[in-house]
Order: structure tokens, then C-alpha cells, then sequence
């Protein structure tokens, strides 16, 4: 190791004259979470499922096998409905991964001991949650409708419809899937926080997105059918696919209905997450 | 400087840490001794705030840690060398451990020049040894240049190098006006490092005192004499008080009775003594005299 030289020590001119902000933590989080392999690979695997499905579906659709329909025949606006399904198919995987990546961000920290250099650096807590949180939110959101786009482009292709890019039906659509990914995140990096635990946290939230509607689908009773629009997952899907449709042809909660249940989800994660993290020794 | 004040933790029914209260102060290097488990890290943990205390309190510079504008300006923890994630590079670590505080890039070259990390920087910190990995918890813990270091085992998996660089620099920020508190399990370590020591044991301060004065108080002063007539000096010393032992041919070990008087024994019976020296005790053997009891308690409460 160097020996030391009497200047090796002295600071930079002015290294004490900065102090914490949310700003520099929010860039500090950004660093965080753009330096992990965990992460981009996450982003790539959103883009890549997206594309894929958006390209099997539309497909299979074109082809006449997801039910025989005759699409050329079809009205305009039921060819645009089969597009924005098509193009949207990924988000449905894509919350999967999204919702892993939301319990990393943070589990990852528990399990390595980075979380004590976190909060030593930030030792109010909250900010470093805050912060996490508004980063992978942006950073999801961002990645969900560059993946949705390029869903619903490859959609238009294969369907040969005309691209209707500034409709806004078909943009609130997009951005509901991407925000919907985001929350989801979101969601999962207050679940992550609770759990502190990787394979508890990914466990948690899969199982949250995946399995709870089929076990409130199986129990024969009503309040638990009742039940399934107000998951996470169902009301997520509801909240933009059925932008633009009639209030009378839904059942359960609208779109904006849906959203606001979906934040009541994130809502109350990071809610739990804050007490927690501010409770309890790291 | 760092003040605790009857700062106390439990966990459920044990008690880690129980009422300690000591003061570090600035300009000089203090240790922080006590076998394993004594609360060592606990008590660190406290200061930088991961930790809750149970009763008392703790403030860094008057205030608690959590309360300063700009805490890595504050103080510079290294409480554990793998508090960080291995999938990352060092170098990205501490651009965002800066990033916090608006430290920018050119003080994070300085910390990894300063730690001797160029060549490791753009490796992921998962291939670390526990050198390197200690070497980037100093980086860390100097990144905003603060005025008070602390540091828990530091030189723990260092080379022989490391560990002459680390006692170095803790003098030289300490002789900058820097307050350092650094605990060791190593106590030859601390007797040459440290100015001042904290000795804790079962949670509770056993000694707080400058390292010359442990050192002196710790144990008896000790002679050694060694004499063509040892087994009859041997028999002259004999009293309640004083023990003799013979570590070799000649020689004795003697504790209980000052140089001068050996030699004037020696002389009133027309002895031959060729080497009487006093034994300076060292800081291991005054911290095990001072530790015994925890020591003796933690093994029959682990029975």
C-alpha cells in the first residue's frame, strides 16, 4: 500500500464545503441503480418480452389462431382493440420482472451490508427510500413505454393498420402500461424493504401478482370473487386496458377507479416500509 | 469528539451494552478494546446511528449523528468492511456514496490513490479480498474528509504492510486535530497505535485511561535476573508476595519485588548478577488482567 506523504491526507480545497441533499441523494440512487448488471438486465428482458409478445401475438392473431378471427374483415375499430392487446401482452410478464427488480434494489442491500453505508450516509432514512422509489419509478416508467412502443409499432406492422401514435386513447394506453410497471416496482421496493430478504421479498410479490387471484378464483365464495378486481394485478391490468371503453362495459371499479386502487397497493408498501426502515437497527 | 452518555442497548433479554459512559476526544487516536461480544460494534453502530440505544445517548461534535447538515463531512465510519454490495465496482460505490453529499469525482480519485485501490477501482467489489475490501471502507470512510473517524477493526485481514499503513495514518489524521476511535482485538496493535484506551468488557467499561497508564496499572512490574546463583537468590527472594519463575537455566522471572531491591538483596549476600532488568508489561498481558472476568463470565454463560 502507498506510504503516506504529508499531502496524501489533506482534503480537496472545498470537499467540506458540500452537504447532504435529497438532490445528491437522488443521484446517488441513479448511480446505484444504473451500476448493477441485476438492473439492466431487468430492462432488457422488459424490452425483449415486449417486443416478443407483442410479435407472437399479433401473430397469431394475423394468422387467425387466437380464435378464429377474420381480421382483415374485421372493423376498424376492432382491428385498433386486437393492436393495443397485442401490444400491451407484455406488460402482464413484464410486471414480474419489473416487481424482482423493485424487492433487488433494496433486498440487495440487506444481504450484501450495503444498507449500513446507505444509511450512515443518509441516516435520516427516509430520503434514501424517497429516493429509491422516485429513481426506479422514473427509470421503470421510461423502460415500460419504450418497450410499449415498440410493442405497439410492431403490432401495426404485423396487423398492417396505420400507425395512430398521437390518438390519445392509444397513448393513455401505452403510458397505463408503463405506469402501471412503474407502480409495480414501486410497489415491490416497499415489500423488499419490509422483508429485507431477496428470495422472501421475490417470493412475496410473485406470489401476490401470481397466485393470489387464482386461490381468491378458487375459494367458492363470493366475497373472495368480489374480491379479485381490487389485486394488484387484476386492477392493474384494468387500469389501462379498459382506458377509452365505456364506463357500462365494465365490471368492477374504471380505469381511474383502478388506478387509485393500485395506489392505495403502493401506497400502503411504502407506508409499511417507512415505519419499518425508520424502526427498526440496520 | 464523541460523548456518550449512560448510552445503554439491549436486545430482548440481553443486555449489549450497559451504561457506558466515555468521552473521545480529538487530536489523539483512541482504542476501543474488549474481547468478542463485549459491544464494541454495538456501541460504534450507536454513534453512526444504525443502531437504536436503548436508554442514554450519544452525539458526535454536540450533536446526534443523524442531526448534521452533512454527516460524511462529520464523521467517516468504517464499521464493516463488507458493507457493500459485491455486484458493484469500488469505484462506483464511492461515486455514490459522494454522490449523497455532492462530493465530486476528484475527491474519489484522491480516496482511491489515497488507499492504494487504482488498480482494483473498476473491479466489482465481489472479488475482494478482506484487504481490499477494508482498504474501501477507509476509502469510504475519508471520502468526506471528516473530522472524527471511526473505525471498527480496520487492519482485520490487512498484510503486515496494511496494517503499518492503517497504524500510520490513524497517527497522522489524529495528528491533524482528526478524532479517531478504533477498535482492535489486537492489542500489541493498540499499544502502538493508540494514545488512549477504552477497555470494555460484558457490555460495560473496564477501563478508560491513557495506554501508559493501563499498561503500568494493568499488571505488577516484572524483573528479569539472570545469575550463576539463581537457585539461592531464588530461595532469598522468597516471600507471599513475590513469585519467582525460571524460564531457563540462570534466569529468573520476578514479580512482586522492584530491581533495586533484587540488586541490593543480591549484593548483601555477595551474589553475582549478571543482567537485572525491568520487564515493561505489555498492553496484552494488562488487558487480559483487566478482561479476565468478562472473559471467565462469557464462558460459563455460552456453557
Amino acid at each position: 500500500m502507498t506510504t503516506i506523504t504529508p499531502t496524501a491526507t489533506h482534503p480537496a480545497q472545498g470537499a467540506r464545503s458540500t452537504r447532504l441533499t435529497f438532490g445528491g441523494v437522488l443521484s446517488s440512487e441513479w448511480i446505484k441503480l444504473r451500476s448493477l448488471r441485476s438492473t439492466v438486465w431487468s430492462y432488457l428482458i422488459v424490452i425483449a418480452i415486449s417486443l416478443g409478445m407483442a410479435l407472437l401475438m399479433s401473430l397469431s392473431m394475423v394468422n387467425g389462431m387466437g380464435g378464429g378471427m377474420d381480421i382483415d374483415g374485421a372493423p376498424v375499430e376492432q382491428q385498433h382493440e386486437l393492436v393495443m392487446q397485442a401490444s400491451t401482452f407484455g406488460v402482464y410478464f413484464g410486471q414480474l420482472v419489473v416487481g424482482v427488480l423493485g424487492v433487488l434494489v433494496i433486498s440487495g442491500e440487506y444481504t450484501t451490508g450495503m444498507i449500513r453505508s446507505t444509511l450512515t450516509a443518509v441516516p435520516q432514512r427516509l430520503p434514501a427510500l424517497a429516493a429509491k422509489g422516485v429513481v426506479l419509478f422514473v427509470a421503470t416508467f421510461v423502460i415500460g413505454m419504450l418497450a410499449n412502443l415498440g410493442a405497439y409499432l410492431t403490432a401495426t406492422i404485423v396487423f398492417g393498420t396505420d400507425l395512430e401514435l398521437l390518438d390519445a386513447d392509444t397513448l393513455l394506453t401505452l403510458a397505463g402500461g408503463a405506469l402501471y410497471l412503474a407502480l409495480v416496482a414501486v410497489f415491490a421496493l416497499g415489500v423488499g424493504t419490509i422483508i429485507r430478504s431477496s428470495a422472501g421479498g421475490i417470493a412475496a410479490v410473485l406470489g401476490l401478482l401470481l397466485l393470489l387471484p387464482t386461490v381468491l378464483q378458487l375459494i367458492p365464495a363470493d366475497w373472495a370473487h368480489d374480491a379479485i378486481p381490487y389485486l394488484l394485478s387484476s386492477s392493474g391490468m384494468t387500469m389501462f386496458m379498459a382506458i377509452g371503453a365505456e364506463d357500462s362495459a365494465i365490471v368492477g371499479p374504471n380505469a381511474w377507479q383502478s388506478l387509485l386502487v393500485v395506489l392505495a397497493w403502493v401506497g400502503v408498501s411504502i407506508a409499511g416500509a417507512s415505519v419499518l426502515l425508520k424502526r427498526r437497527d440496520a | 469528539m464523541i460523548t456518550a452518555t449512560a448510552l445503554t442497548k439491549r436486545y430482548g433479554q440481553k443486555t449489549a451494552v450497559n451504561d457506558i459512559t466515555f468521552t473521545v476526544r480529538p487530536g489523539q487516536v483512541t482504542g476501543f478494546l474488549g474481547p468478542n461480544g463485549a459491544g464494541k460494534s454495538t456501541t460504534m453502530r450507536m454513534i453512526v446511528g444504525l443502531d437504536r440505544p436503548s436508554a442514554g445517548t450519544v452525539t458526535v461534535g454536540g450533536k446526534p449523528y443523524a442531526a448534521h447538515r452533512a454527516p460524511l463531512h462529520e464523521v467517516g465510519a468504517l464499521l464493516d468492511a463488507k458493507a457493500v454490495h459485491t455486484g458493484r465496482t469500488a469505484e462506483n460505490h464511492l461515486l455514490a456514496m459522494a454522490a449523497t453529499h455532492g462530493i465530486g469525482k476528484r475527491r474519489v480519485r484522491e480516496v482511491i490513490e489515497l488507499t492504494g485501490l487504482e488498480s482494483v477501482a473498476r473491479k466489482r467489489v465481489g472479488g475482494f479480498s478482506l484487504g481490499m475490501g477494508q482498504r474501501l471502507g477507509i476509502a469510504a470512510a475519508m471520502l468526506g474528509d471528516p473530522s472524527t473517524l471511526i473505525l471498527d477493526e480496520p487492519v482485520n485481514g490487512l498484510d503486515p504492510e496494511g496494517v503499518l499503513w492503517v497504524r500510520q495514518f490513524v497517527r497522522h489524521l489524529a495528528g491533524e486535530g482528526r478524532t479517531v476511535f478504533l477498535s482492535s482485538h489486537l492489542m500489541s496493535e493498540m499499544a502502538q497505535t493508540a494514545d488512549h484506551l477504552i477497555v470494555l468488557g460484558r457490555g460495560e467499561i473496564i477501563a478508560d485511561a491513557p495506554v501508559d497508564e493501563i499498561v503500568a496499572g494493568g499488571t505488577r512490574p516484572r524483573v528479569r535476573v539472570r545469575s550463576p546463583h539463581a537457585s539461592q537468590l531464588a530461595d532469598l527472594l522468597a516471600a507471599p508476595e513475590v513469585a519467582v519463575l525460571r524460564s531457563e537455566a540462570g534466569v529468573l522471572e520476578v514479580t512482586g519485588v522492584e530491581a533495586a531491591g533484587i540488586g541490593d538483596l543480591a549484593a548483601a549476600h555477595g551474589l553475582a548478577v549478571h543482567e537485572l532488568t525491568p520487564q515493561n508489561a505489555s498492553l496484552e498481558e494488562a488487558y487480559m488482567a483487566l478482561t479476565a472476568d468478562a472473559v471467565e463470565y462469557r464462558t460459563e454463560a455460552v456453557r
